[in-house]
C-alpha cells in the first residue's frame, strides 16, 4: 500500500515545530486510508531525540537523509534525493509546510515527479469511494474557500500552512521504524552555497511561527511611537508584526509586515493597534486563532474580524496593558 | 453685537436633557474636552463647552434652538471637527450641537440624480453608499474619510478635484435648515434652476454654521468617470511649476486636479512615507489628474498634458495609469499635512487664493517672508483654483512667544499683498472661522464688511449662531 | 546581463469590497492591475540593466486584456515583451503554467536571470517561480531581499527565511523570486508609455513554441478545483469603549479577562 509522507523540516539540527503539525494531519490521512504514515526528516547532524520523537507522535517510517551537505535548504539538492526516493517508494500523498522551504521544494518536485499540487492548504481530508486527496486551501485573500484534488496524478501533494493545526500528544510506546536514506555526493552542477544566516533585527523568532503577534500601523503616528508595540510584544514574549503602512513608512522592516504583500500569519493572538484593516491586511490574519483589536474607530473594518476590541486611544491603552503584564510578572 | 450670554444652568440642563435625552448629552470634562478643538492649533485656540448635544433629529434641534434663543445661550453647530479655521470652536462656551449622529441616507433617486442625507454623514460613507448606481457626489475635501457633509456645505469645502468639478456648494440643490430662532425652513429642492425670491440656500452655503444649522441636503449627482490616470511632474524651481498651470488651463483640456507641492512639502512628505522618489534638483512638482468615460480619451488628453509640460522645462513626467501607482503618488499629495505635523505640531495652515494668472507671483513673497521670519513655509495645494496651502510652520528651536509674536505679524503682511496687489481672498476652502476674523476685517473694504454684519444682524440679531466666527 | 521577467495580471484588490453581512468579498467591476509584487522584480531586472548592462524580457501569460500589463513594463523601461495567449493555455494550474513559460523561455533562450515577483496577490501560491526552474533545471533562490556580487557566471544574495537572511552563492544562469524588500520601484515616464504605444507586441500562440499541448490548460493540469465555497467569518466582537480614567482600566480589565477565558496568558502568569 502507497505511503503517505510528510516533510520534516530541520534548522541546525533540530525538527521544527511545524514538523510535528504536519504529522497530526499526515495522521489522519494515513489512518482514513489505512495506509503507513513516512516522514522524510532531511537535514544534517539531526537531534535523535527529535528523531524519536517525531516517532512518537505519529510516523511510523522514519526516511532520514543526513549529510553535511543537506545542512542548509538548497532546493536543487533537496529535490533531487526527495525525486529518488519518491521513485522508489512511490508514497500516494506528500505534504509539506508552506514555508519558504516548503513553498520551494514543492513546486520544483512535483513538475519533475508530474504530480498535482495545493498551496497552503488549511484542510486536508480523503474523498469517500475514489480515496483522492481533497485540498482546501483560502484564496483571493481568504474570501473563498476552494476544495481541490488531483484525481489522475500520483503522488498528490500538498503544502500546509504552520500553526493550522495542533501536534498529536507524544505516545512513547509506538512502534516505527528507521531507514536511513544514502545522499548522493554533491554535483557540480548544481554549486548552489549557503554562505550564512544573518537574524533578524528585534526579532527572535519568525512571525509566521510565533504564538502572539502585536501588530501595530498607521495609528501610531511616527516611527518613535512604534516603540509602544514593541514593548508591548517584549512584555507578552511575542513579536511584532505591522501593517503595510507601518512598513512603507519605514517604522518597522519588512519582514514584520503582514497581509497580502507580507506574511499569512495564525497565531494563537494576534494584537493589532491602530491598524484600520484595510482588506489587504486582513487577508494577512484570517487563521489566526483570536485577534484583539485597539482602534479608536468604532467603524474600523478589523472589528468585523476581531473577537475582542478597545476602542479607544492606543497611547492611553497600550502603556496600561504593558503595566498590568508587569505587575503580572512582579505579582 | 451681542457677547453677554446666559450660563447654563442645571435647570437649563434639565430642559436641555428632556430634549435629546440623557444619552445625548454630556458635561463631563473628558468627553466634552473632544469638542474643545479642531484642526486648528489646540494650544492657541481651543475652548471648552458647557456642555455637548448630539441630537437624532431635526426637532431636537428645533427644540434645542428655542430654549437657547429664550435663555440666549450661544450654540456652536459642529460637524468631525476636521475643520481647519477654528468654526466649530465654541469660544463663548454654551452648547456644542453635534450632528454626528444624525448619519443617514435618507433617499437615492436616480431618476432626478439626488442623493438626500442627513448632515452627519462621512463625505465618503456617501459615496461608498452611492457605489452601486455608479453615481458619485463630485465633492472632493482631502479630508473626505472622516469630513461631514453639513460640514462640507456650512465651509463649502473645495478640494481636490475642485479644478474640473467646483467646489462643494455646486452640487448643492437643496437643504433643511435650523434658523437660530428654531424654526426649521426647506430652501431649494431637486431643482435644478431656482430664481424664486433671494437665494437663502446659497447665503447658507459657507456661512460656516453663523446663520443656522443645516441638518439635511439634496446633493446633485454625477455619473462616476470610469477612467483616471496622473500624472508627476517634477520642476526645478517652484516658478517653473507654476508657470506651466494657466498653459493647460488653456488647453481645453480640464484636468480633474493640478496640485502643486514645493520642494519642503515634498521632503516632508517623502521622508514621512519613506518614500524614495528621486528629489535631486526638485523645486516642485506638479500632480495632474485627468478622468473621462473614455478610456483613449483620458489617455490622449494626458499625453497631451504631458508633452505640455516636458516643453515647458518639466524634468521628467511620470505617468501614474493603474491604482498601485496612482495611490503611491496620491499618497505623497495626501500626507503633506500629516507630514508637517510631525515635523512642528505649531503651525498655521494657510489657504489663500489668488487669480490663476497669479500664482507665480505668490512664491517669491512666501520666499522672501521666509527669510525675513526664520520661518520654515512649506507650499502646496490646488494650483489649478490658485489655492495654496502655504504652511507656517514654527521654527522647533524658537519659543512659543517668539512663535506668537511673529505668526500674527507675517500673516499681515502675507494677506495684505494677497488681497492688495494680487486681487486674492485670504480663505479659498478652509473659511475665516475663528483663526482669520481679525485679518479678514482688516482686508475687507467697510461698505462690504457692514453688509456682512447686517445679514448677520438680520437673521440672528441675538449672536447665539456660532458667535465670534467670521466677523468680529 | 540578460533577464527576463515573468509577470502577471491579477484583479484589483482595492477594488473589492467585503459584504460586512456575510464576510466575503464583492467584486465590483474587477479591474485587472499588474500583481503588486511583479514590480518589485521588474524594478530588480532594470536596476541590473543600469548596473551592468544588457537587457530585460518581459513574458505574460494571459488574454488579451493582459498586453496593459506588458506596456506598463515598458513604460518603466523593459526592452522587450511577450504575450502567451491562446485558448489553449485557459485554465492551467501552476504546473501547466509553469509549462507554457518555460517554454517560451527556451525559445527566447536561457537568460542570465529569470526574475519573478514571489507570489502573485490572486492566487497566492509562489509556486510558479520553482516549477519554471524546474523545467529549465536552473538553480532556484526564493524570497530574494538583496543582490550583491553579481558577475557574469555567478551572484549572491540573500534570502528572507523564517530564520532571518540566508546568505547563498548561485552559479549562473539562476531563478530568482524577489520580496518587496528588494528594491523601490521606479515610476514610469511619458516617454516609456511612447514607446510602449509603439512597441508592437509579440504573441506567441500554443503553436508558436515548441511544447506539448497536453502539457498546457486545463487539459494539462493536474489538479482539479472541484468546489468553491465562502466561509461565514463567525467572529462576534466584544467592543469595549475607552473614554476617561475608569473606563480605561475597566477595558484593560475586560481584556485580560478575556484573554485568561482563552487560556492565552499561559506563560505570562505570575
Amino acid at each position: 500500500m502507497h505511503e503517505v509522507w510528510t516533510i520534516s523540516e530541520c534548522h541546525q539540527g533540530r525538527v521544527k515545530d511545524v514538523s510535528y503539525e504536519l504529522l497530526a494531519r499526515g495522521r489522519s490521512l494515513a489512518d482514513t486510508l489505512k495506509v503507513r504514515l513516512g516522514t522524510v526528516v532531511i537535514g544534517s547532524n539531526i537531534n535523535t531525540d527529535d528523531v524519536k520523537q517525531l516517532a512518537y507522535q505519529g510516523a511510523d517510517i522514519l526516511y532520514l537523509a543526513d549529510d553535511p551537505s543537506l545542512s542548509s535548504f538548497v532546493c536543487g539538492r533537496y529535490a533531487a534525493l526527495l525525486l529518488k526516493l519518491i521513485s522508489e517508494k512511490k508514497p500516494q500523498i506528500i505534504i509539506a509546510a508552506a514555508t519558504t522551504s516548503g513553498r520551494t521544494l514543492m513546486p520544483y518536485v512535483a513538475v519533475k515527479a508530474h504530480a498535482g499540487l495545493t498551496a497552503d492548504c488549511t484542510e486536508l481530508a480523503i474523498e469517500e469511494g475514489t480515496e483522492n486527496l481533497l485540498q482546501t486551501r483560502p484564496a483571493i485573500g481568504g474570501n473563498i474557500m476552494a476544495t481541490i484534488k488531483t484525481p489522475g496524478h500520483r503522488p498528490q501533494m500538498a503544502t500546509v500552512r504552520p500553526r493550522s493545526t495542533k501536534p498529536l500528544a507524544a505516545q512513547h510506546d509506538r512502534p516505527f521504524v528507521v531507514e536511513e536514506v544514502p545522499v548522493a555526493p554533491r554535483s557540480e552542477k548544481s554549486s548552489v552555497e549557503v554562505l550564512g544566516l544573518r537574524g533578524l533585527e528585534g526579532q527572535s523568532g519568525s512571525i509566521e511561527e510565533a504564538d502572539i503577534v502585536i501588530a501595530g500601523g498607521k495609528g501610531l503616528k511616527k516611527r518613535d511611537n512604534f516603540v509602544l508595540i514593541e514593548r508591548l510584544a517584549k512584555a507578552f514574549g511575542a513579536e511584532v508584526g505591522a501593517s503595510r503602512d507601518a512598513v512603507d513608512r519605514g517604522w518597522v522592516s519588512y519582514p514584520h509586515q503582514v497581509g497580502l504583500s507580507g506574511k499569512t500569519i495564525s497565531p494563537r493572538l494576534y494584537l493589532a493597534a491602530g491598524i484600520s484593516g484595510a482588506i489587504q491586511h486582513l487577508a494577512g490574519i484570517k487563521t489566526a486563532k483570536c485577534i484583539v483589536a485597539i482602534n479608536n474607530d468604532e467603524q474600523a473594518n478589523i472589528l468585523g474580524l476581531a473577537d475582542f476590541a478597545i476602542i479607544g486611544d492606543l497611547f492611553q491603552v497600550l502603556p496600561e496593558i504593558e503595566k498590568r503584564l508587569e505587575q503580572r510578572r512582579k505579582a | 453685537m451681542n457677547t453677554s450670554y446666559t450660563a447654563i444652568t442645571p435647570s437649563i440642563l434639565e430642559e436641555l436633557k428632556a430634549i435629546v435625552g440623557e444619552h445625548n448629552l454630556f458635561t463631563d470634562t473628558e468627553r466634552i474636552e473632544n469638542y474643545s478643538h479642531d484642526e486648528t492649533s489646540k494650544e492657541q485656540f481651543s475652548h471648552m463647552p458647557e456642555v455637548v448635544l448630539t441630537p437624532i433629529s431635526t426637532e431636537q434641534i428645533s427644540e434645542v434652538m428655542k430654549v437657547a434663543d429664550r435663555y440666549t445661550i450661544p450654540v456652536t453647530p459642529r460637524g468631525a471637527g476636521s475643520g481647519l479655521s477654528g468654526g466649530a470652536i465654541p469660544i463663548h462656551g454654551g452648547i456644542v450641537l453635534s450632528v454626528e449622529k444624525m448619519n443617514k441616507v435618507l433617499e437615492i433617486d436616480e431618476a432626478n440624480l439626488t442623493v438626500t442625507a442627513e448632515a452627519g454623514i462621512v463625505t465618503n460613507e456617501l459615496n461608498e453608499q452611492l457605489k452601486r448606481t455608479g453615481l458619485f457626489f463630485a465633492g472632493y475635501p482631502m479630508s473626505l474619510e472622516t469630513c461631514f457633509l453639513g460640514g462640507n456645505i456650512a465651509e463649502n469645502a473645495g478640494g481636490g478635484k475642485a479644478v474640473k468639478y467646483g467646489v462643494t456648494g455646486r452640487y448643492v440643490l437643496g437643504m433643511e435648515v435650523v434658523t437660530p430662532q428654531g424654526e426649521v425652513v426647506q430652501l431649494g429642492g431637486k431643482v435644478t434652476k431656482d430664481v424664486s425670491g433671494y437665494d437663502l440656500k446659497q447665503l447658507y452655503i459657507g456661512s460656516e454654521g453663523t446663520l443656522g444649522i443645516i441638518t439635511k441636503a439634496t446633493i446633485r449627482l454625477l455619473g462616476v468617470p470610469k477612467y483616471a490616470s496622473n500624472l508627476l511632474v517634477p520642476f526645478r524651481t517652484a516658478q517653473d511649476a507654476i508657470s506651466v498651470v494657466p498653459l493647460i488651463m488653456k488647453q481645453g483640456i480640464i484636468p480633474t486636479s493640478i496640485e502643486f507641492m514645493d520642494k519642503s512639502s515634498l521632503e516632508m512628505s517623502c521622508s514621512y512615507l519613506n518614500e524614495s522618489l528621486p528629489l535631486e534638483g526638485v523645486g516642485a512638482m506638479l500632480l495632474i489628474e485627468i478622468d473621462g468615460t473614455d478610456e483613449q480619451q483620458v489617455e490622449h488628453d494626458l499625453i497631451q498634458v504631458g508633452d505640455l509640460c516636458s516643453g515647458h522645462k518639466a524634468m521628467e513626467v511620470y505617468i501614474a495609469e493603474d491604482a498601485t501607482t496612482r495611490e503611491r503618488i496620491w499618497s505623497i499629495r495626501r500626507n503633506i499635512a500629516e507630514a508637517i505635523k510631525v515635523y512642528s505640531p505649531i503651525q498655521s495652515l494657510e489657504d489663500v487664493v489668488v487669480p490663476i494668472g497669479s500664482i507665480p507671483l505668490v512664491l517669491p513673497c512666501l520666499e522672501q517672508l521666509s527669510g525675513k521670519y526664520n520661518m520654515r513655509i512649506p507650499c502646496y495645494g490646488h494650483a489649478g483654483d490658485g489655492n495654496l496651502h502655504a504652511t507656517l510652520v514654527k521654527n522647533p528651536e524658537s519659543s512659543m512667544e517668539e512663535w506668537l509674536e511673529m505668526e500674527p505679524r507675517l500673516l499681515s503682511e502675507f494677506y495684505a499683498f494677497i488681497v492688495g496687489e494680487l486681487g486674492g481672498k485670504i480663505s479659498g476652502e478652509h473659511g475665516i472661522g475663528l483663526k482669520r476674523r481679525s485679518f479678514f476685517k482688516d482686508v475687507t473694504p467697510r461698505p462690504e464688511y457692514q453688509l456682512l454684519c447686517a445679514v448677520k444682524q438680520a437673521l440672528d440679531p441675538k449672536n447665539i449662531m456660532n458667535p465670534g466666527k467670521i466677523l468680529l | 546581463m540578460h533577464s527576463i521577467v515573468l509577470i502577471k495580471q491579477v484583479p484589483q484588490t482595492s477594488d473589492v469590497q467585503m459584504d460586512k453581512e456575510t464576510g466575503t468579498m464583492i467584486r465590483s467591476g474587477s479591474t485587472s492591475i499588474l500583481n503588486p509584487l511583479d514590480v518589485y522584480a521588474l524594478e530588480t531586472a532594470l536596476q541590473i540593466k543600469d548596473r551592468n548592462g544588457g537587457r530585460v524580457t518581459v513574458i505574460t501569460m494571459g488574454p488579451a486584456s493582459a498586453v496593459k500589463v506588458l506596456k506598463e513594463a515598458i513604460a518603466m523601461g523593459c526592452d522587450d515583451v511577450y504575450h502567451l495567449n491562446d485558448r489553449a493555455f485557459a485554465g492551467s494550474d501552476t504546473w501547466a503554467t509553469s509549462y507554457v513559460l518555460a517554454k517560451a523561455i527556451e525559445k527566447i533562450g536561457i537568460p542570465d536571470l529569470v526574475i519573478t515577483g514571489e507570489r502573485a496577490t490572486d492566487g497566492d501560491t509562489a509556486q510558479v517561480g520553482p516549477a519554471v526552474a524546474s523545467w529549465l533545471d536552473l538553480p532556484v533562490l526564493t524570497y530574494v531581499a538583496s543582490i550583491e556580487n553579481l558577475t557574469s557566471d555567478s551572484l549572491i544574495v540573500e534570502r528572507l527565511i523564517e530564520e532571518g537572511y540566508q546568505r547563498v552563492q548561485s552559479p549562473l544562469p539562476a531563478l530568482l523570486t524577489v520580496v518587496k524588500e528588494i528594491a523601490e520601484p521606479r515610476l514610469p515616464t511619458l516617454r516609456g508609455k511612447k514607446r510602449a504605444m509603439a512597441t508592437n507586441i509579440v504573441t506567441w500562440s500554443a503553436s508558436d513554441l515548441d511544447a506539448d499541448q497536453a502539457f498546457m490548460g486545463l487539459r494539462g493540469s493536474p489538479t482539479r478545483v472541484v468546489k468553491i465555497a465562502t466561509p461565514k467569518v463567525s467572529r462576534q466582537c466584544r467592543m469595549v469603549k475607552v473614554e476617561d480614567d475608569d473606563s480605561l482600566i475597566e477595558a484593560v480589565d475586560q481584556l485580560f479577562t478575556f484573554l485568561e477565558e482563552r487560556d492565552l496568558l499561559g506563560g505570562l502568569n505570575a
